[in-house]
């Protein structure tokens, strides 16, 4: 920075106004750090931009006075990329909440960044369609952040990653231009789709300020079933099973340690009498009668062949609510326990050897931690906790996990596998980049983000 | 002691049902329909004074279309023994579902019947009322508890202010509120074994029970919409709105 605190504020207050600018203590401390507890928040200022031009404007002035900027969303990030431990401006986007535009024929909806998953959700319910992106996070992420981090969730497997849902994107790059990439398009072969360097780019090439989001039609008539399986390796015959079968939306497992804490600590029936290792939670559609049949009989399959030993099928919504709870609450559930999170992803047919392995290497070196495992399978994608255990100091907990990270990302680079499936890079995972994409590749990155932000000014230190 | 609950296919609570633009009723065409949510804590009642050895068998009964089958099995894979369906294609008032009800008791020799205090469709809360009318039998509604001890069952009601506990000689009616129990899930192992159970369907007719209606709809109408909420900017225009406009200080 090369001008003074006061300077700044004052050229920020021109920018955008007393009721865009914050700078009280509780202000930085909220507004500095994402979910995580990685590093302590320390952000000079938090600016809240009204509109694109204020953007430009803000992005210009930071240019001139050489002040980092972190773009900042729903802060529900677990990878500290909305972090701002070093005196950055951070730029948040909730004052920029609007839909501005929907087209029924296009199944488009233009929306501001700072718009939250759910409202864009319901927006698409009350017009008759579908955003499929959904985590348990949406009530409060945003879909600037979600661009930024290309977040993927519970319906992957049917739907894909946010990435799928981007038709148009205005970004304001590091030299404060203003850029609009693809314009709502179903097809435009032009060269290079900048769109698509800018989903998961985690605000290191530009700040997003629109985007045309694309919308589906609802599915029809959910139902959830959750299935006791007795081993890890037998849940790959019954997503087969499954994917052969039913008109799947969601896949995703969690083990019966993770079950045991949401039970308890939610007050939440046991699905059914039988405890089991792991349970698969598999949604579909019943496109008609007949899909409630067929699941039958893939359940009946999957019994006769030892794969799955008991299990329930919603029989109506508020029963599929309450089943998706027990995968859905198990995050913030074990959050009390300070636990140590990665969220990593080899190919699905490789899972089940995957988590084996860190199974091994974990118990036999720490045999007093607990491991918790759940994720959406379904994709390859596993989250593996660990729960510190009570007379460990926190110090040292984390200590060894980062011993531990060591070991399951030698594990993720053998398989082929990422160190990130969905969660980004930030800070966290920023050191072990390399497990997971090669020098030349990392060197390319840098070559691109200094083509869109020469100064280096914005989300400085992440990522790359 | 033989139990019968009584089950009501409704639209599912989830679904959000609109008015059908003539005002003749709400629009159910491929709407998801369930168990009624109070007759499932019936059903899971039930089961449990099975489970402790006191009843015998669980017939569950549901009156309407033969659709009705669905929640039925439903109710058959969560433990009861054998359902009947009275088949009838029109919506029936509380009234001649109280006369079905009745006549089936009749049949079946009933000690106890388990109904939902209400539907979450109409929202009448009648008909346990009803049968306990036409039976000549103690009720016990709004049930929170329900035991049965040396032939008689005590349940605790949900009145308001608090909780009210009646003694009731068999055969009783009990109908149940929400806080009675936790419905569970069914198992797909149940599931599949309650394809094989019986459900025999008879007819208002064959139960000698006449159904005609003394009511009719005249119309249907969605409630009036409550317009958005507001932020203001400062406690002052709070405070100056809750007094000029909500006019409640
Ligand atoms: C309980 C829980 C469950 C979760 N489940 C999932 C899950 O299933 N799948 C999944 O993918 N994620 C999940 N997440 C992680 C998180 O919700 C997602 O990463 C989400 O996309 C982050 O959005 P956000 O608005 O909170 O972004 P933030 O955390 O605020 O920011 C994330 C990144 O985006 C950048 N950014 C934010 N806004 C902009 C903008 N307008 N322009 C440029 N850059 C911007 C930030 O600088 C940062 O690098 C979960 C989180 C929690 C707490």
């Amino acid at each position: 920075m090369n001008c003074t605190k006061t300077e700044l504020l004052n050229a920020l207050n021109d920018i955008v106004g007393a009721a865009g600018l914050k700078t009280e203590p509780a202000d930085l401390e909220t507004y500095g750090k994402d979910w995580t507890k990685f590093a302590k928040p320390a952000p000079i200022a938090v600016v809240l931009p009204a509109d694109a031009e204020a953007v430009v404007a803000l992005v210009k002035l930071a240019r001139r006075l050489e002040v980092p900027l972190v773009p900042s969303g729903g802060r529900t990030g677990l990878s500290g990329g909305a972090v701002a431990p070093a005196g950055e401006l951070v730029v948040a986007f909730d004052r920029m909440n609007n839909i501005l535009e929907f087209n029924a024929a296009d199944r488009l909806v233009v929306c501001q960044p700072g718009v939250v998953t759910e409202q864009l959700q319901q927006f698409a319910e009350a017009e008759g369609l579908f955003y499929p992106v959904d985590f348990a996070s949406s009530g409060s992420s945003q879909l600037g952040g979600n661009v930024a981090t290309n977040a993927g969730g519970i319906k992957v497997i049917r739907y894909g990653m946010t990435r799928q849902w981007v038709a148009g994107m205005k970004v304001v790059t590091g030299t404060g231009e203003l850029l609009s990439f693809n314009q709502g398009l179903a097809k435009n072969n032009t060269g290079y789709d900048f769109r698509h360097l800018f989903v998961g780019s985690e605000g290191t090439l530009g700040l997003i300020v629109e985007l045309t989001m694309s919308l589906t039609s609802l599915p029809k008539d959910p139902s959830v079933m959750l299935l006791g399986v007795e081993d890890m390796a037998a849940t790959m015959p019954v997503l087969q099973a499954c994917q052969a079968k039913l008109p799947l939306t969601a896949f995703e497992f969690f083990s019966e340690k993770a079950l045991v804490h949401v039970m308890a600590e939610k007050g939440l029936q046991r699905p059914f009498e039988s405890a089991t290792p792991f349970y698969a939670l598999v949604e579909f559609e019943n496109q008609s009668d007949a899909d409630m049949e067929t699941a039958m009989e893939v359940f009946e399959h999957c019994l006769e062949n030892g794969w799955v030993t008991d299990g329930t099928v919603s029989q109506n919504l508020t029963q599929a609510k309450s089943l998706w709870r027990l995968r859905e609450d198990i995050s913030e559930t074990i959050a009390q326990f300070t636990p140590y999170k990665n969220d990593i992803s080899v190919r699905v047919s490789k899972v089940p050897e995957f988590l084996q392995e860190v199974d091994r290497l974990v118990g036999e070196a720490y045999p007093d931690f607990e491991i918790i495992w759940f994720g959406h399978i379904g994709d390859g994608n596993v989250h593996l906790n660990i729960l510190k255990p009570a007379d460990l100091a926190e110090a040292e907990f984390f200590e060894k996990c980062a011993e531990v990270s060591n070991w399951v990302f030698e594990i993720v680079q053998r398989h082929g596998g990422s160190i990130s499936a969905e969660h980004g890079v930030g800070l966290l995972k920023k050191p072990y980049l390399h497990y997971s994409r090669s020098k030349s590749e990392i060197a390319a990155m840098r070559a691109i983000k200094s083509v869109f932000d020469p100064d280096g000014i914005l989300n400085p230190g992440k990522l790359i | 002691m033989k139990v019968l609950v009584a089950i009501k296919r409704v639209v599912d609570a989830y679904v959000k049902v609109r008015v059908k633009s003539d005002g003749t009723g709400v629009d159910l065409a491929n709407a998801k329909m369930a168990i009624n949510p109070f007759c499932e804590i019936a059903v899971e009642e039930a089961i449990r004074l099975k489970e402790a050895g006191a009843a015998e068998e669980i017939i569950a009964v549901s009156i309407g279309a033969t659709q009705c089958q669905e929640q039925l099995r439903t109710a058959l894979a969560l433990g009861a023994d054998r359902g009947i369906l009275v088949e009838n294609d029109e919506a029936l008032e509380p009234l001649a579902i109280a006369k079905l009800l009745k006549a089936v008791v009749d049949k079946e020799g009933i000690d106890l019947v388990i109904l939902g205090k209400q539907s979450i469709d109409t929202d009448n809360n009648q008909t346990g009322q009803m049968l306990a009318a036409l039976c000549n039998w103690p009720q016990g509604t709004f049930a929170c508890n329900a035991e049965i001890q040396d032939g008689k069952i005590q349940v605790t009601r949900e009145v308001d202010g608090g909780e009210q506990t009646v003694l009731l000689n068999m055969p009783a009616v009990v109908t149940t509120d929400l806080r009675l129990n936790e419905p569970r899930y069914a198992s797909l192992p149940n599931i599949m074994k309650a394809k094989k159970k019986p459900i025999d369907t008879t007819t208002p007719a064959e139960l000698g029970v006449d159904v005609s209606s003394n009511l009719k709809t005249l119309s249907v109408e969605a409630p009036a919409e409550r317009s958005a909420g507001i932020k203001v900017e400062s406690i002052e225009e709070l405070v100056n709105k809750l007094k000029t406009e909500a006019k409640v200080i």
